[in-house]
């Protein structure tokens, strides 16, 4: 079991995070993200907005990878559950991986609000569990996948920059004629 | 994106559009005058639920009660 955790600022106010949040794949920095699909969304009594997704990703592994897992195909399937507080501005997400299970848990968490000392910024909470089973290098393969998992977060990051980046630009007019 | 549903796609993206919209406009500005993508949700997830059964995409634990659970 490994416990791994991050924190990162983005430079933008937390509703402008948020939407790209949303809008997150595809990007380039995540090819591996072939498939997101919304499963059930709702509003709670409090007014949060509760999404379920399932995300599809194809993860290219390394064929000695896949053959000491043992599976010929690398599809995987993620389901992810976010919540959105637009009155406390918050934004939750979970995710768990649902194939593999019997070989690995990844259990992440990632929230989103407003940085305490300046409004105008955006805070990235972001911790995972990752927990490989019934391996005996187990503490070591953990240990690379939180490697791994601080590598994608920072294409995480940089895929709700570009988001935000490429949303501003079609805002801009062609000619500055004034 | 794709859906992971290949045929699904189109509803998908329909569906995601018609929800960034009131997303943005709506909902993050506190109004809650009712979800306008509803219909184009049902149509959506219907393809989606009969590609996860065919992919035998294990799934449990999450209920397809639809978008509108909890009209506010």
């Amino acid at each position: 079991m490994k416990i791994w955790s991050t924190e990162h600022v983005f430079s933008y106010p937390w509703e402008t995070v948020i939407k790209a949040a949303m809008r997150k794949y595809p990007n380039p920095m995540n090819p591996s993200v072939v498939g997101v699909d919304v499963l059930d969304r709702n509003l709670d009594p409090e007014g949060r907005l509760h999404s379920h997704r399932l995300l599809s990703t194809e993860w290219g592994l390394p064929g000695i990878v896949r053959a000491i897992m043992g599976t010929s195909h690398t599809r995987t399937y993620v389901k992810e559950h976010s919540i959105v507080d637009p009155e406390e501005k918050t934004m939750e997400l979970c995710s768990t991986n649902i194939t593999l299970t019997n070989l690995v848990s990844v259990d992440e968490r990632l929230v989103y609000r407003p940085h305490p000392d300046n409004p105008d910024v955006t805070v990235l909470t972001q911790e995972a569990i990752i927990t490989v089973k019934g391996v005996s290098l187990s503490s070591y393969l953990e240990g690379m996948m939180a490697l791994r998992m601080s590598a994608n977060a920072r294409k995480g990051w940089d895929a709700i920059e570009w988001i935000i980046q490429n949303s501003e630009r079609e805002n801009v007019p062609l000619c500055d004629l004034y | 994106m794709n859906s992971v549903g290949e045929g699904c796609t189109d509803l998908k993206r329909e569906y995601d559009q018609c929800f960034n919209r009131w997303f943005a406009e709506k909902f993050l500005k506190g109004d809650r005058s009712g979800d306008p993508c509803t219909e184009m949700f049902k149509k959506y997830q219907h393809c989606v639920q009969k590609a996860i059964k065919e992919k035998d995409i294990p799934i449990d634990g999450v209920e397809f009660m639809g978008p509108n659970k909890d009209k506010p």
